[in-house]
This record gives structure tokens, C-alpha cells and sequence, in this order.
């Protein structure tokens, strides 16, 4: 095998490519006789005009997520949403207490952010997820004290494609009156997101995840946004003060648009990719010794992660560099360190580094799908052949 | 996961090693002056075993199986095929040989100790009669 085949994009957890009509209405907004102003130029009609684009797709934002457009405040993306809505919230209520809640399996975005906040002082309870996987209200109650003010839950695990029970958490903060943050990165577009639903205060979303462009993102916060946080970027008052910087007008029209598109095609594709998914975990498990990571029923249409016995995590991946996924392990460092995720539910070190994340979209098709099982059959019986078995009779009372 | 992790770049001798794997498998039936060596673990990420056949102070064949990264596979591969005709050395292979000829990052050293442990343990282990 080389690296010249033509490789199938399986990555789609990752990143999206950009749906080409967003790229139309993006490049709409660039070059000189596009609609380049500053939105914030009021004084003349294309600064105007740039606002209204603006404005235009923070209600398809809004629209998606259930929200009134006012809620939406444009960021970079997920990860500098998530800084906002914990960073911001735990700053602004640090006199009512100093105490957060989250799982141990959320994303670096939110576990980082935690820590840095540890780090200043805050107290942060790092919740085991229950079984499968899914963190609910039973796991976040008994973590609650009196000084929680920020309780933090990602919407879809963006490892392993699960769906955590957020509705009851989102009840359990309001009767506790503590703030509900979730991270929807991975659900936006790809399941119905609904703030009121949810009981969420805060919501992270980007529009890479969702056939949207790179560098632009969103953060729901309920109600008035002029006072609940405490912003980290200044100079300007941009977004009602929450995030300071001229508005990149392509990126947040590309993600209006990226939205618009989820809201219309969403039910429709959610149908067409768990067929897809189940096509492909068919295909594997019946290779034997292939273990499905995370609830079997609680999962996002586009996400497979699974573990392979008897085969090692990193020449796994590169046997499958026709194949665009990714890994659970971390082999670049000494430590070999597995899936912090896959660990946290419990899976041993070599299932932990022998898993694959497949995350299909709305360009896989079939006949990929049918090709990376054979490929992923292939390589994984070929890697079981190299590696020495349990009843090897050479290997008996071996070290 | 570390989703993210990056493939580290591989050399074309350990591409074509893993590729191939030469000298995979076992040594047929019982032979006269079998030996057999293993280390490692596979919980730790990497197992490798030996077989080979002595013969007058050398190597006359040797096999190896390996549990591991494609830098071990190909360190097992080529221990294996470059055992076979040189005299019994209980200081072969060396691991930083090992390491530049097939162009092994640093940090996996510890993992090309294994290939090298298990090579001696197989040169040491008593010979089947």
C-alpha cells in the first residue's frame, strides 16, 4: 500500500468540509465590489449592509438553537466560546462561590479551561460518566454544593458519538440556581438542539463541525448578555461588550448559511448517516473481537468508535492511511497515553489505544463506506497475523 | 483523542518492513536447538518473541511476531533477518543502532529495548533438544 490512493474522508467529528453554497455566500462578502465593510460602520449603507448579512445570520444561528437572536454572541469558535461561557460565568459569580461542575470526559476546551480556572483558585468536581458513557443528573447531583455556580456538560462526546441525558441536569442547575453551560459543538446540525429544552444558560457552537467555515463560532447566553459574564477579550465593545474585534463578516455569514442548511436538511441526513453507521458497524463486528465504544442507543447518526482486540493503536492507523480517521491513543509521546475518554469508561489500556473514531457526513457514501470496512477487515487481520497470540507456544513463561 | 494525534514520519526501510514484515511467523515442526524469547507486554503497548534454530554457534534461522508500533515491527523484522548466519552475541543488537538505521524517533527507544530484550531472552533460553 501507498499513500497515493485516493484517501476516504471518514473525520467528519473532526472537521466538515464547507458546504459549496456556503462558500457562495461567503465569497459574496469578499473582494472589492462584495460586501466588505466593517459591520460596525453604521454611517454608510455598505457597513449597513454588512450588518444586516451580520444580523441575518445570527437569527439562523438563533433559529437552530432555539434561541432569540440578541442571545448569540459571535466567537472564533467552540473552544473560545467554551473560555467564555466558563471563564466569563465562573469570574462573574466568583463572590456567590467558586466551585464547578463537569466530567471527566468532556473536551480539552472545557477540561482545560477548568484547570486554568483551578489553577486561580476555583474548585472544579470532575463527574465519572455512567454507563455507556452518558453523564446524567445522576451523576452531576451528588457533586452539586453550595458553592456551585457553573455546571458544565458537553451535548454529543465528540469521541465516541454519545448523547448525554442534559435536560434533567438543565432542570437540576435551575432548582439549584446554578448556571447550565453545554458544549453542542458536535450536535449542532447534526441532532435537534434546543436551549429551552435543554434548560441550558450557556451554549458553545462553531460552524467548522457543521459545513461551515473554520474560525467563527457562537455562544447562547440566556437572557441579557450585558451582565452575566465577564468578557475575555476587550477593546470596543463589540457584541454588546462580551467580545471585543471587528466581525469577520464571511465567517459569520458562512455559518448563518451553515446553519440554514443544517436546520432544513438536518432531519433527513440524521436518517440517511445512522443508516450509514450501522452499515459500517455491521461490517466490522463481524470481524470479531471488535468492541463498540459508548452507549449502543444514546449516539449522534455520524459517530463509530471502536476497538480492536490484538492490534496496537498506531499501526493500526498508519495500515489505514487510505483512510482519513481518527485514533484513541497518543503514540507521538513516551507514555503512550490512551484515550482519556475511552479510559474513563473503563476500557483497558490496549482497547483504549486500539480504538478508531469513524465519523461519517454528508458527502460519505455508501460504496466508501463499504470500501474502508474491507480495508479496515483487511489491515486488522493482518496486524492480529504479526502479533503474538495468547497460546503462542513460544510465548508461554515469557516475561 | 488524543483524538488528534499525529502519525510520526516512518523511513522507507520501517514502511517496507511493515509493509512486508520478513521473517514473520514461526519455525516449522520440532527442530534441534529451537530457542525461543519474548518481552514486553501488550497492556504496555508493545510484545515482541523470537524463535530461532542454533546451529554451531549461530543463528541458522530466526522468526519473530511483535505487538507494537510500525517502528517495532520493522526493529523486529530486521533483528530477525539480520540474526540469521551471525554468531551468538549476547550484546546484539544494540538498540542505537537499531535506531539509526531505521531512523526511530527518540522516545522510542523504550520501545526498541523490548525488540532488543527479547532477542537476548531468546539467545539465552535453553535450547530444545
Amino acid at each position: 500500500m501507498n499513500d497515493k490512493h485516493e484517501t476516504i474522508y471518514l473525520d467528519y467529528a473532526a472537521t466538515t468540509p464547507v458546504d459549496e453554497r456556503v462558500v457562495r455566500c461567503m465569497v459574496d462578502c469578499l473582494g472589492p465590489d462584495a460586501c466588505f465593510a466593517n459591520p460596525a460602520s453604521s454611517s454608510h449603507a455598505p457597513g449597513r449592509e454588512a450588518r444586516n448579512r451580520v444580523e441575518r445570520a445570527r437569527r439562523e444561528v438563533a433559529a437552530l438553537l432555539g434561541a432569540k437572536p440578541p442571545e448569540i454572541i459571535w466567537t472564533s469558535g467552540a473552544t473560545e466560546s467554551d473560555n467564555l461561557a466558563i471563564k466569563g460565568a465562573a469570574r462573574f459569580h466568583a463572590d456567590r462561590g467558586r466551585h464547578i461542575v463537569t466530567s471527566r470526559t468532556e473536551h480539552k476546551a472545557v477540561l482545560d479551561t477548568c484547570r486554568q480556572l483551578e489553577k486561580e483558585g476555583w474548585q472544579i468536581t470532575y463527574v465519572t460518566p455512567g454507563e455507556g458513557g452518558i453523564v446524567s443528573a445522576a451523576e452531576i447531583e451528588p457533586a452539586l454544593r453550595p458553592d456551585t455556580v457553573l455546571v458544565s456538560v458537553m451535548f454529543v462526546n465528540n469521541e465516541i458519538g454519545t448523547v448525554n441525558d442534559l435536560a434533567p441536569i438543565g432542570e437540576l442547575c435551575r432548582e439549584r440556581g446554578v448556571l447550565f453551560h453545554v458544549d453542542a459543538a458536535q450536535a449542532a446540525g447534526k441532532l435537534p438542539v434546543n436551549v429551552d429544552a435543554l434548560g441550558a444558560d450557556l451554549l458553545s457552537v462553531s460552524a467548522h463541525k457543521a459545513y461551515g467555515p473554520k474560525g467563527v463560532g457562537a455562544l447562547y447566553l440566556r437572557g441579557s448578555p450585558k451582565s452575566r459574564l465577564e468578557p475575555m477579550i476587550h477593546g470596543g465593545g463589540h457584541e454588546w461588550g462580551m467580545r471585543s474585534g471587528t466581525l469577520a463578516t464571511h465567517q459569520i455569514v458562512g455559518m448563518g448559511e451553515a446553519f440554514r442548511l443544517a436546520a432544513a436538511e438536518q432531519p433527513a441526513e440524521a436518517e440517511r448517516l445512522a443508516s450509514l453507521r450501522d452499515r459500517l458497524w455491521a461490517g466490522l463486528s463481524g470481524l470479531g473481537g471488535v468492541h463498540l465504544n459508548g452507549d449502543p442507543a444514546r449516539r449522534v447518526p455520524g459517530i463509530l468508535n471502536v476497538s480492536f482486540e490484538g492490534v496496537e493503536g498506531e499501526s493500526l492507523l498508519f495500515a489505514l492511511r487510505e483512510l482519513a480517521v481518527s485514533s484513541g491513543s497518543a503514540c507521538t509521546s513516551a507514555s503512550r497515553e490512551a484515550s482519556y475518554v475511552l479510559r474513563a469508561l473503563g476500557r483497558d489500556d490496549q482497547l483504549a489505544q486500539s480504538s478508531l473514531r469513524l465519523s461519517i457526513g454528508r458527502y460519505s457514501t455508501r460504496e466508501e463506506v463499504d470500501r474502508a470496512v474491507g480495508l479496515v477487515r483487511a489491515q486488522v487481520e493482518r496486524l492480529r497475523e504479526i502479533s503474538p497470540r495468547d497460546d503462542d507456544e513460544s510465548t508461554k513463561g515469557a516475561a | 483523542m488524543s483524538l488528534h494525534a499525529g502519525l510520526p514520519e516512518y523511513s522507507s526501510e520501517v514502511r517496507r518492513r511493515f509493509e512486508r514484515a520478513p521473517r514473520l511467523g514461526h519455525l516449522a515442526g520440532k527442530l534441534p536447538g529451537r530457542v525461543s524469547g519474548a518481552a514486553g507486554d501488550v497492556r504496555q503497548g508493545v510484545r515482541v518473541v523470537f524463535e530461532a534454530r542454533l546451529a554451531e554457534g549461530r543463528v541458522a534461522q530466526c522468526r519473530f511476531r511483535a505487538y507494537g508500533c510500525p517502528h517495532v515491527i520493522a526493529a523486529a523484522s530486521w533483528v530477525a533477518e539480520h540474526a540469521e548466519g551471525r554468531r551468538v552475541d549476547p550484546a546484539w543488537p544494540d538498540v542505537h543502532q537499531l535506531a539509526r538505521l531505521l531512523q526511530v524517533p527518540p522516545h522510542k527507544l523504550g520501545s526498541l529495548l523490548v525488540v532488543q530484550d527479547a532477542f537476548r531472552a531468546c539467545m539465552a533460553a535453553p535450547r530444545e533438544a
